[in-house]
């Protein structure tokens, strides 16, 4: 579903963010890439979403090769891939619902596909309840859940996390991870970068740790520390 | 027609406005003062134009002809300069209709009974199908045995298009700098809004917009903007038109502006035009400017 081959990423300042990282997630995987903060977590998620471009090396989402990809179609690329944030990016101005319909409506889904999809994706989070609230009346949980809500609403074939839990309660932490191995299960590939241990450890997933931009362990059900198992 | 597709279109572009009403009440009075200034000026461009063809249409060319030149040789000419299709139409002027004609205009001026010999010639007056070729008609009649001298109004036509010609200039200098003004007016006001709604861009890109989709509510806001500035401008002139020109004409007759022959219908057409492209564009290159950056 993801390949990454050889790729390193060097921004404009110098910065080397990844170094000749070679990835492959298979459809229907889960996997936490764990490290701590600038180690390559985020970037090699924007690589994913095409927010930035490999230096060299090649990255492909669901066979198809992203260096090269006109502008034109990165569109397209993204509704196969939903993305949620550790700061959530909702729209203050809009109500729960409003917010998961506005990721259809701008890809230009019609109004009846809209009534149709919101209300099953709000009831999959399960903040169906809290649909005509805006996001600054909500707890950090529902936000994330809103922002996950939006994300899934076009049916990607893969979720990229970035932070999910960052500023959420460990009890919101669990039921946010617990929402997202749901999804996992009906068949949705989920990759979360994070470095909430607790959560790592507790669900004994594929994990991918990177050190100074380079994959320096990738373990099967593994923890956030190597050599606990 | 999908109408929850169309609500969410005009919500955005509403949205888009209200977010920098300043910004946006700003554009639009720049835009309807660039289009007064330039309704002004392409209305007088106009009206002197149309003086301008109406003094060139009373150009003619006048060949003086010797003295006692037999009537036979006087009709030859007239007839050969009837066969030449640069002349619109040939007249004879005898001497002593010349003379009264005189009399009649300088009555109340100068008393010309006292001249008792006339010394005015037999005249041939040509008036040319455009004005401009009095000059190569009168250098073809100068040629003539018979003809003693000509006038071929050519520096009245040379003064003017003179005049023309840097009317023309200076007021194509102060249109471009007036529509350059409202062109970076609206462009900084549709990059303030695109400023002010990076977040919605930035979630708009990742759940898959395409850049179209991003761009019609702001270009759109553009053509809103020129539009509806263009509209208030042309209220502004319409109330000037209808209160200025009859009293320029009844206190400036001797103005050679014919105001009431411009097709003013067309005229705020072309302006109404010139606002909403103006404000399109602005907006197309500010918008289409952050997108690249993204």
């Amino acid at each position: 579903m993801i390949v990454f081959q050889n790729v390193s990423l060097v921004y404009p300042n110098g910065v080397h963010a990844l170094t000749n990282v070679d990835l492959t997630v298979s459809r229907g995987e889960f996997i936490f890439l764990v490290g701590s903060t600038g180690q390559g977590k985020s970037t090699l998620l924007k690589c994913v979403y095409r927010e930035v471009s490999p230096t060299t090396g090649d990255v492909s989402v669901d066979g198809r090769l992203l260096s090269g990809m006109p502008r034109g179609q990165i569109p397209m690329l993204r509704r196969k891939v939903g993305v949620v944030f550790q700061d959530f990016r909702l729209l203050h101005q809009k109500t729960v619902w409003e917010n998961v319909a506005y990721a259809l409506q701008v890809t230009g889904a019609g109004s009846r596909d809209v009534l149709r999809r919101v209300p099953r994706m709000l009831d999959l989070v399960g903040i169906a309840h809290k649909s005509k609230m805006f996001p600054h009346e909500l707890s950090g949980g529902e936000q994330q859940r809103t922002a996950i809500a939006r994300s899934l609403v076009n049916n990607p074939l893969i979720l990229l996390c970035d932070e999910p839990t960052g500023n959420l309660d460990p009890e919101t932490s669990g039921e946010i991870m617990a929402l997202l191995a749901r999804i996992n299960a009906k068949g949705t590939t989920v990759v979360v970068a994070t470095h909430n241990q607790a959560i790592v450890d507790r669900m004994r997933r594929r994990v991918v740790r990177l050190v100074n931009g380079r994959i320096a362990h990738d373990e099967e059900q593994g923890r956030y520390h190597v050599g606990l198992g | 027609m999908d109408w929850g597709k169309v609500r969410f279109f005009w919500a955005e572009v509403a949205q888009n406005f209200t977010r920098n009403l300043t910004m946006a009440v700003t554009a639009i009075g720049t835009v309807a003062i660039a289009i007064v200034l330039l309704g002004v000026f392409l209305f007088l461009r106009q009206s002197f134009d149309l003086a301008i063809a109406t003094v060139a249409g009373q150009i003619s060319v006048r060949a003086y002809l010797k003295d006692s030149t037999p009537q036979a040789q006087i009709d030859s000419m007239m007839q050969a300069l009837r066969t030449d299709p640069r002349v619109a139409s040939v007249r004879f002027i005898d001497k002593k209709h010349a003379m009264a004609d005189l009399r009649r205009q300088m009555r109340g001026q100068m008393n010309l009974d006292v001249i008792n010999v006339n010394p005015l010639p037999d005249t041939i007056e040509i008036i040319p199908r455009d004005p401009y070729d009095a000059p190569a008609i009168a250098s073809g009649v100068e040629l003539k045995p018979i003809v003693a001298k000509v006038n071929d109004g050519g520096n009245v036509t040379n003064e003017l298009l003179k005049v023309d010609a840097v009317f023309s200039a200076a007021g194509l200098a102060i249109v471009a700098m007036l529509i350059l003004a409202t062109v970076l007016l609206i462009y900084n006001t549709i990059r303030l809004t695109v400023f002010a709604r990076q977040r919605e861009i930035h979630i708009m890109q990742l759940v898959g917009a395409t850049r179209w989709t991003v761009r019609w509510p702001f270009v759109f806001e553009g053509i809103l903007s020129g539009a509806i500035g263009a509209v208030f401008g042309l209220i502004v002139l319409s109330i000037a038109y209808r209160t200025l020109v009859p009293k320029i004409e009844l206190n400036l007759p001797f103005l050679p502006l014919k105001l009431e022959s411009v097709p003013a219908g067309h005229l705020a057409f072309e302006l109404l035009l010139v606002g909403t492209v103006v404000g399109m564009l602005a907006s197309l290159v500010s918008v289409g400017r952050y997108l690249r950056t993204t």
